[in-house]
């Protein structure tokens, strides 16, 4: 969510009359009384994927080799401007998990192929310097700052696009990063089943908020039939990820979850497009 | 670790000098930022991302956000209007106060959580008072 659209929010319905709300603050608020932008998840703050490695940090030492799935050398663009779009995503996603891999080759890869597909879709110039910084810090093995690197690159492009008045593709950008993420989270959790971890599963939000998206997206981009897969799947991950915060998710579906995941990455990913 | 904090309060210097140079919502940022500075020396992370807009006192504006157990955030909100008194505060997707703490001080504000459970949360930021008809806010957050 940017500026824009928060700004758009902050002219949103007025939620408390005045004085209902002082210091110190409210126990309890009616969350039903949110404007309809809040509840259909239009404005959603997206986390960055960092937010879920550093947890993943504090869970132990996954194999994290074993969920990489290494480029074959820089990737290139396959499909129009949407299905790149999703790839690109997807790619940053996977260069968190080299980063965790501490893989400097497969970094170094993925910072060329950011260029390489930022360049498809018109927004080189915006990640050229993070690309440079990738390859650089994981020449150097400074592992943080590639991680940190990785995250400004989503945001760069993400910036460049709108500039662009490319929205759609900015939200492309964001889903093809959380489903490769969530499909590594699946992965990592599987290998050793606890409850916290597959707790981090539990993003209703995000996956409304995407679906939504891709509703608002304009009919040639809605109808094409990836963007028409992904959208199809996310409505089959939704109903597994519980409808409360806390729902418990068992090992069959994180698994089923995982599936999902796999398998529009990998049409993604796909290059008979 | 030494470097380490160097590189992120350099990071942060030139965060404030590059939105300073950019009008309001950005002078808002500055505040928000500087607020941040004790946590970012406790090894928070500073998402180089901000939120913002302008709003009239006493209307709360509810932001949705996806949150982690396991990490601990921090949420900073400015103003650049002198005299003008904001909040931040976090409720889970029950309603219910979920912050570990916050606190205002002149033109900025702060909330803590170290979410309970992975979900949804609504940020509600709020100009309580302020001298203008509409008040520029920024907002930043950070996690560790």
């Amino acid at each position: 969510m940017n500026y824009r659209s928060l700004c758009a929010l902050a002219g949103a319905v007025t939620l408390f009359s005045s004085g209902a709300y002082a210091a110190p603050p409210a126990q309890r608020i009616d969350v039903s009384q949110f404007p309809k932008e809040v509840k259909l998840v239009e404005q959603v703050v997206v986390p960055v994927p960092s937010e879920v490695f550093a947890v993943l940090d504090k869970l132990g030492k996954p194999n994290w080799a074993e969920v990489l799935r290494p480029l074959k050398g820089v990737a290139t663009p396959s499909g129009g401007k949407e299905q790149i779009s999703l790839m690109l995503g997807s790619i940053i996603a996977e260069g968190f998990v080299a980063v965790e891999a501490e893989n400097v080759e497969e970094v170094k890869h993925i910072g060329n192929s950011v260029r390489s597909l930022a360049k498809a879709i018109g927004v080189e110039k915006a990640v050229n310097r993070r690309a440079n910084s990738i390859v650089e810090f994981a020449d150097k093995k400074r592992w943080q700052e590639v991680r940190r690197e990785l995250d400004l690159a989503l945001k760069d492009v993400r910036e460049a696009m709108l500039e662009l008045d490319s929205e759609p593709l900015a939200q492309l950008v964001s889903l093809g990063g959380w489903l490769r993420g969530t499909e590594a989270l699946c992965q990592v959790v599987s290998k050793e089943f606890t409850r916290d971890g597959v707790e981090l599963l539990h993003q209703p939000v995000l996956i409304e908020h995407f679906d939504h998206r891709i509703s608002m997206m304009p009919e040639k981009s809605a109808k094409q039939e990836l963007v028409v897969r992904v959208q199809s799947g996310l409505r089959e991950i939704r109903p597994l990820m519980g409808a409360n915060d806390g729902s418990a998710i068992s090992e069959k579906t994180l698994k089923e979850i995982g599936r999902t995941c796999a398998s529009l990455v990998a049409a993604i990913q796909s290059k008979s497009r | 670790m030494k470097r380490i904090l160097l590189s992120i309060a350099s990071t942060l210097l030139l965060l404030l000098v590059a939105v300073t140079a950019r009008g309001t919502i950005d002078d808002a940022l500055s505040f928000a930022l500087e607020a941040a500075m004790p946590a970012v020396k406790e090894g928070f992370t500073v998402r180089e991302e901000y939120w913002g807009g302008d709003m009239t006192a006493k209307q709360p504006k509810p932001i949705a956000h996806q949150l982690f157990k396991g990490n601990e955030y921090w949420f900073w909100m400015g103003t650049d209007t002198k005299g003008a008194k904001i909040s931040v505060h976090v409720y889970d997707n029950t309603g219910k106060l979920a912050e570990e703490d916050s606190w205002q001080k002149g033109q900025k504000a702060a909330a803590h959580i170290r979410p309970k459970r992975t979900g949804t949360y609504y940020l509600l930021v709020e100009v309580e008072k302020s001298p203008e008809e509409r008040t520029t806010w920024s907002l930043a957050y950070g996690f560790r």
